[in-house]
């Protein structure tokens, strides 16, 4: 909004309500000045509407909502110069008297951006004003001031053409039944908008509705009151009463303060989404923040024809709805806001929500795209670990068939050599000694090759799985352990040599680090993954710090997907579980 | 039968010399133990170098013993242990001696589960000292079982609190290892240059003391003794 216009505003509005109040008390009419609750009344609806005007012309600077509060307070104030005591300003005060009531109908059937809906809107409208007019002139050619007793202290009727109180009095019942109908037709078509509303516009108009009982309620009794006696109501009516058309204004702030709420709301309701790609819970919560039910979060896949909706609808952007509108996001793929097209009076609001759909969709696209590379990084991991334990049964099986194989041909071929040195007559005796000594050696050598390649990769694991190789582990343990269970099937390779290395490396740290005098090894199969357990009553304080077998292990571990735990308090002993999925 | 002392032949009950086959794949290990087990004095009547082959030999040749490697082509994992056990439940009468670079108590306890009469586990690297080798060979023969005094040294040193085995003595634990091994009392005091009497009485102490059946049979006495160490 032009901050000039908008100083003019204010300063025309100050200007117009100190002069209001100061005409009630100083003007040239006789007696005491009105009645104080008549003064607040007045001035509220005044003030009312001025200020509304103002903060609804800034809200929404390219709607019409902030003129038509504006004229209405002007309009409302012209028969308030009626305090002026001089012949103008009483025949323009009393000719003017309904102008206010034709633009609260133009406000009603306007609400709540200003802009008439149809030819309908528009024709009820101009009636409206034509009628509110055109009744209080017609009745002042026939009105002579004087009727009501004021003499020669009123000031002159410029409208007056015949005094008569007959076509005064005639005039005015006719106004009065007359004007029924045009109160009901605009409140019918009030009611017809109301109905007809959707989405975010519903909820301005069902606080119309609510507005315009007592403002239509009121006018309708102000035109009773011109042809019945109500006078004994005089007070409730014409000093109280006026407060009731102050409702529309208040009402519009309280619709203003609602939408900055929503752009709030926008933002907690993101907040409190949880993370991940939920687009449907996101359509929820700012449907919710905009109050616009209908909302719908379209998006189109690369490469796909139409849009789709979180409820999987179809949805045509060429071909939509009558008051749908479309707010492209501002993401990778191609995703938009359908929403009902009241919302583009409240650009803000959709810019806000736009820009967090696009931020949580986004979220959402870097998450699933994070997903996808942890994946990726979790199955490399597991064919790295897998890689290695092939590489280490390749190794295994090379020695078997090599080395082992050829020392134990060699200490074959010495053994024999040994028993004909023996036997030959007049051989060497050093001979025998030294084939002696040869043949330990290749002996010593097969054993020491024995336990490396046991290291490597125990034979026996894949021979015989699980069982036979924890055993093999038990039997060779310097502490007494006692394993207390061991599924006999077979698992997995990957899954089998896991728990293998676990339970050597555990009862390999019971035997060097814990001074414990006994250990328990249980394995357990439950619910498609294998827990294994290696518990002891040794000093404890174990840590699977950086560099310590544990941390190894725990790789070993969490790259099939599983958990490896170690309770060890000091002086408490060491528990050492690892779970590991086992498809 | 009696038990043939080291070095006096192969001779059967028959007299016959004592049939071999011989499952290896390595050509010059199946060599040289086809060679030395004829110099002690066996019939070697086939080589084979994987289970199907070894399978197929024994059924046509019906041999005494069958030498076989624990693991073969094609997969390289336990097809001898399995080829023996399906030559047990075949022939029962043909001894088998699987030979393995390691020794493990799960292949002992599969391989006696049935009848362990006639039946040998031993490490590969055995073969070395041939008259120890050529014996193992004979007992199966013989009816014997023969367990690698590896895998019962190894049990027998198990580290276990409260076992009634702390209560043995060092005497009566040589005879214990002896007696998982597969020996029978006459070999034991052979071995330990004591008297058959004494070996029965140590045997005694020993099965009181483990609360083991005195009454079994060597062969049987295998099995207890193994459930016991295994325990």
């Amino acid at each position: 909004m032009n901050p000039r216009l908008r100083a003019a505003l204010i300063a025309a509005a100050l200007v117009t309500i100190t002069f209001q109040l100061v005409t009630f008390y100083v003007s040239g009419w006789p007696g005491p000045p009105p009645a104080p609750l008549f003064v607040v009344s007045t001035t509220v609806v005044l003030a009312a509407y001025l200020g509304t005007g103002i903060i609804a012309w800034q809200r929404h600077p390219a709607d019409k909502i902030g003129l038509l509060f504006t004229l209405t307070g002007y309009a409302w104030f012209l028969p308030h110069l009626l305090s002026l005591h001089y012949a103008l300003a009483f025949t323009i005060a009393n000719g003017t008297a309904f102008v206010y009531q034709g633009c609260l109908g133009h406000l009603g059937l306007a609400w709540p951006y200003g802009k008439l809906r149809g030819r309908a809107d528009r024709i009820v409208v101009a009636v409206n004003y034509a009628w509110n007019i055109a009744n209080p002139i017609v009745a002042n050619l026939f009105w002579n001031p004087r009727v009501t007793g004021c003499s020669a202290a009123c000031p002159a009727n410029l409208l007056l053409i015949d005094d008569s109180p007959r076509l005064y009095q005639d005039a005015g019942q006719i106004a009065t039944l007359l004007s029924f109908p045009v109160t009901a037709a605009v409140i019918a078509l009030i009611v017809v908008h109301w109905r007809r509303s959707r989405g975010y516009a519903r909820r301005a108009m069902n606080a119309l509705i609510w507005v315009s009982i007592p403002v239509a309620g009121y006018i309708t009794i102000l035109n009773i009151a011109d042809v019945v006696d109500l006078s004994r109501y005089n007070v409730l009516i014409y000093q109280a009463g006026p407060l009731l058309l102050a409702a529309p204004p208040v009402a519009y702030l309280a619709s203003a303060m609602t939408a900055r709420r929503a752009r709030g709301a926008v933002s907690s309701a993101l907040v409190s989404m949880e993370p991940g790609p939920h687009p449907a819970k996101l359509r929820d919560a700012l449907a919710r923040a905009l109050g616009d039910p209908t909302l719908q979060l379209a998006a189109r896949t690369a490469g796909a024809a139409s849009f789709t909706d979180t409820d999987g609808a179809t949805v045509d952007l060429a071909s939509l709805p009558a008051g749908r509108m479309v707010t492209p996001l501002d993401t990778p793929g191609e995703a938009v806001l359908v929403h009902d097209a009241e919302l583009r009076h409240e650009p803000e609001l959709i810019r806000v929500a736009a820009a967090a759909a696009s931020l949580a969709l986004e979220h959402a696209r870097l998450q699933a795209e994070i997903q996808v590379q942890l994946d990726q990084v979790r199955a490399s991991r597991a064919r790295i670990v897998e890689a290695g334990d092939a590489e280490r049964r390749r190794l295994e099986r090379d020695l078997h068939d090599g080395a082992q194989q050829r020392l134990v041909t060699l200490s074959l071929a010495i053994g024999i050599a040994r028993d004909r040195a023996a036997a030959a007559e007049g051989a060497d005796p050093d001979l025998k000694a030294l084939l002696e000594s040869a043949s330990k050696e290749a002996r010593a050598a097969i054993a020491e090759l024995r336990e490396l390649a046991r290291g490597i990769h125990p034979a026996v694991l894949t021979q015989t799985g699980l069982e036979g190789a924890i055993q093999a582990l038990v039997e060779r343990s310097p502490v007494t352990t006692q394993v207390r269970a061991v599924p006999a099937g077979r698992f997995p390779a990957q899954v089998e040599a896991t728990a293998y290395f676990v339970v050597s490396e555990a009862l390999a740290n019971v035997a060097k680090h814990a001074q414990a005098s006994a250990a328990v090894v249980t394995v357990r199969e439950q619910a498609g993954r294998l827990e294994v357990e290696v518990s002891d009553d040794g000093a404890g304080g174990a840590q699977a710090g950086s560099g310590s077998g544990l941390a190894g292990l725990a790789d070993r571990v969490a790259s099939l997907g599983g958990s490896l735990t170690v309770h060890s308090p000091p002086g408490g002993g060491t528990r050492l579980q690892a779970v590991i999925p086992c498809p | 039968m009696p038990v043939t002392g080291p070095g006096t032949g192969a001779a059967g009950a028959d007299d016959a010399p004592t049939s071999v086959v011989i499952a290896e794949d390595s050509v010059l290990l199946a060599e040289g133990l086809k060679r030395v087990l004829a110099d002690a004095g066996f019939e070697v009547a086939g080589l084979a170098a994987d289970a199907a082959a070894l399978l197929r030999l024994t059924g046509q040749i019906r041999p005494r013993v069958v030498l076989a490697d624990i693991r073969m082509p094609p997969t390289q994992t336990t097809e001898g242990l399995e080829a023996a056990l399906e030559i047990r439940r075949r022939w029962p009468g043909t001894a088998v001696l699987v030979m393995s670079q390691h020794v493990e108590t799960q292949h002992v306890v599969e391989l006696l589960a049935g009848d362990p009469r006639g039946v040998g586990y031993v490490l590969k690297e055995r073969v070395a000292d041939i008259a120890q080798f050529t014996d193992a060979v004979r007992r199966v023969a013989a009816g014997e079982s023969v367990i690698d005094p590896e895998i019962i040294a190894r049990l027998v040193a198990r580290p276990r609190a409260g076992s009634p085995l702390e209560s043995l003595t060092d005497r009566e634990k040589e005879v214990l290892a002896l007696m998982a091994e597969g020996r029978s009392n006459q070999a034991i005091a052979q071995q330990l240059w004591m008297s058959p009497k004494t070996v029965e009485t140590h045997v005694g102490s020993i099965f009181t003391k483990l609360d083991l059946l005195p009454d079994a049979g060597d062969h049987r006495r295998v099995l207890a003794v193994l459930a016991f160490l295994r325990q």
